[in-house]
């Protein structure tokens, strides 16, 4: 490739380069929110079953740690993170460096300020009351503007690309940029201002969005990413183009109109509608999943800890958070499932098990590219693999048991109580693989800081050179 | 890529410089048909389900028809209710459903000087006797015969097709009980011959 037209192309090196602060920012801050978050989900699991055991901490009880643990996960981890992979993703489609780099460097401070303000908010109990969207308003604005001067940079590396036919990714990622200040801003200005909306209308709208951010917006980003880094790593081409432009479409389309609950007491035209959009997303389950099974039947590779085990299973995971969001809207297992612990373990599968897991995975292979430096451990890799897939699971499918037997004894206050209390188990895990990621990138930062520092006073302290002291 | 990578990450991932391509195989027409049939279904069960976007209509009911149903009803209302059915079986074919008359088959109910009696007395004498002869509705000249299309019906039916002819399409008047039929079925007889209009005009209102 590169020695056919050595005067465009850009080496890869220098792509990667252009991304490397930026993306160190964005990506140390996620893995550190990642970290907390989890921490503060064991600690809401813990005082859910013990209520006392922080009795002298009221900013850990159940309903401050809960809501931070949930904001963390989404705006602190899947958030930034997916913001830069994305700006790194459309560097190199596009073959040229990041364009106004400087700006998502600001960006990424300003968001991870706005993460940090809104989670000291929610544990001193300043919030708005709306789960997903707890963060106060200063918080909201800051991340609004963050997000929106990260997108510019984005799409003005888009702009930049040679090869002017758009490959999938482009279109899940663009929408995806799109996508998030459409639903974040209608939200908040809906329910988090002075003049709310009255009623029955803040549930509406407030399903709408939790659907449309951790639904719609995470599958966009996980497919856009998955979608391009699993032709990368295994060699092979997408199968196809025109699979995955069917997915796009379909998925947006329906996903949208889904996520009020059958037996929201709303008017019965809302509640059939978003049923009737959840059973469509079937179309774009049946598209994705053929892109997947035609794309791995080429690959030969099997490792399950390398970053292609990441994006295979966190890709593959897209299907059964799919299937089970489908299934908890069909009449005859809403009657049971509903307002149960199912649907909490469906939106945790579908952050947990495969925004972040695709995440991590690219992440991963990322973070060795900007940096021009292998990993200071590598072989958490892998074990953080392993821990997060059982992880996951040991959090999961405890909780889907737990809500169908939930679902099946209303009046039971220990109904699941068992299930519920396994689970923790898989959070711990998930915990633990989080601190190797942490440790990974920090530990990176910091040697590279210190190469930092001794190349500048290296040449500070340089003794200068004998032409330099005749003159 | 750096040769320090481990020999894991040699096998586990190709060194792939290039970006990825896809190929552009065409989606295959029975994802389509899927996505018609799931669409149809959709439909059907939003028709079935949906209310029709009637914000009156929450679960556990279906439609506003269905709602209408479980409301509870006034005496005046049942009898409306009833009065409509009848007067579409029996009535509207020359009436019209409207009650605004048919060019050459019957004059018009709504505003008629004959329907917007004091009483129902008179009126009920035409369904009851039938009508025969020159008439004038509403300032235009009817000659034609009407049988007694109401003999066959119960007073309280009778009464409800009055009730409802008398208080609908603009016609503001007063209901009719079943013991005014009652008593105008006496007074016409078992066999009665059709009235005139002008033998009509002798009865009070």
């Amino acid at each position: 490739m590169k020695t056919q037209d050595p005067r465009a192309k850009t080496p890869d090196a220098t792509i990667d380069a252009s991304c490397r602060l930026p993306l160190l920012v964005l990506f140390n801050g996620a893995a550190l929110w990642l970290v907390l978050g989890l921490a503060l989900s064991v600690i809401a699991s813990l005082t859910f079953h013990k209520p006392e055991i922080f009795a002298c901490c009221p900013m850990l009880s159940y309903g401050h740690a809960q809501a931070a643990a949930n904001d963390l996960l989404v705006y602190g981890f899947c958030v930034p993170a997916a913001l830069g992979v994305m700006l790194w993703i459309f560097a190199r489609l596009s073959q040229t460096e990041l364009v106004l780099s400087p700006l998502p460097f600001i960006a990424a401070h300003l968001w991870h300020l706005g993460v940090l303000v809104g989670l000291v908010a929610i544990l001193t109990g300043n919030t708005s009351g709306f789960a997903w969207l707890e963060f106060p308003r200063a918080s909201a604005m800051l991340l609004g503007v963050a997000f929106v001067l990260i997108a510019i940079s984005a799409v003005a590396t888009f702009g930049q690309r040679e090869e002017r036919e758009l490959y999938p990714s482009h279109w899940f990622l663009l929408a995806a940029l799109l996508w998030f200040p459409w639903i974040y801003s209608t939200a908040n200005l809906l329910l988090v201002t002075n003049w709310p909306v009255r009623g029955v209308a803040q549930s509406i709208v407030h399903w709408w969005f939790t659907n449309n951010f951790i639904f719609v917006w995470l599958a966009l980003v996980g497919l856009g990413v998955v979608f391009y880094l699993l032709p990368k790593l295994t060699g092979q081409p997408l199968r196809s183009k025109f699979y995955a432009l069917f997915a796009f479409w379909t998925l947006m389309f329906f996903g949208t109109w889904a996520g009020i609950p059958a037996g929201a007491p709303v008017p019965a035209w809302l509640p059939t509608l978003s049923q009737f959009a959840s059973m469509m997303l079937v179309i774009p389950i049946l598209a994705v999943a053929i892109v997947l099974v035609k794309t791995l039947r080429g690959a030969k590779l099997f490792c399950g800890g390398s970053t292609y085990g990441y994006i295979r299973l966190g890709g593959l995971m897209f299907l059964p958070s799919a299937v089970l969001l489908v299934a908890a809207a069909c009449p005859q297992y809403s009657r049971v499932l509903e307002f149960t612990w199912f649907g909490a373990a469906q939106v945790q599968l579908h952050i947990l098990g495969f925004g972040t897991i695709v995440l991590l995975g690219a992440i991963n292979e990322i973070v060795p590219l900007i940096m021009d430096k292998p990993l200071p451990f590598k072989k958490f890799v892998p074990w953080q693999f392993f821990l997060s897939v059982v992880g996951v699971a040991l959090f999961v499918i405890p909780l889907l048991i737990a809500g169908v037997q939930q679902g099946h004894s209303n009046f039971e206050p220990n109904a699941g109580k068992f299930w519920l209390k396994l689970s923790m188990g898989g959070l711990v895990l998930l915990l633990l693989g989080s601190l190797l990621l942490l440790t990974n990138l920090f530990l990176m930062t910091l040697k590279w800081k210190i190469a930092l520092v001794k190349t500048v006073a290296a040449a500070v302290v340089a003794p200068l050179e004998n032409s330099e002291v005749k003159s | 890529m750096n040769d320090d990578m481990s020999d894991e990450s040699k096998s586990c991932s190709l060194p792939s410089s290039t970006e990825p391509t896809a190929t552009r195989s065409t989606v295959p027409m029975w994802i389509f048909v899927v996505t018609l049939l799931l669409l149809f279904l959709g439909f059907a069960f939003f028709d079935k389900k949906g209310g029709w976007f009637d914000v009156r209509v929450y679960a556990p009911y279906n439609s506003s028809e269905e709602l209408e149903a479980a409301q509870p009803k006034s005496a005046a209302a049942v009898a409306m209710a009833a009065g409509k059915k009848n007067y579409e079986t029996y009535c509207g074919s020359c009436h019209g459903n409207d009650g605004a008359g048919k060019i050459a088959q019957a004059p018009p109910l709504s505003g008629s000087e004959w329907v917007m009696t004091k009483g129902a007395e008179r009126l009920a004498h035409i369904p009851l006797a039938g009508l025969g002869g020159p008439i004038k509705v509403e300032g235009k000249d009817w000659n034609m015969n009407m049988a007694a299309m109401g003999a066959g019906l119960s007073d309280t039916d009778l009464a409800a097709v009055l009730t409802y002819i008398r208080g609908s399409w603009g016609n503001k008047m007063g209901e009719v009980s079943p013991d005014d039929i009652k008593k105008v079925r006496a007074e016409v007889g078992k066999a009665p011959q059709p009235y005139t209009g002008e033998k009509l005009m002798t009865m009070p209102e």
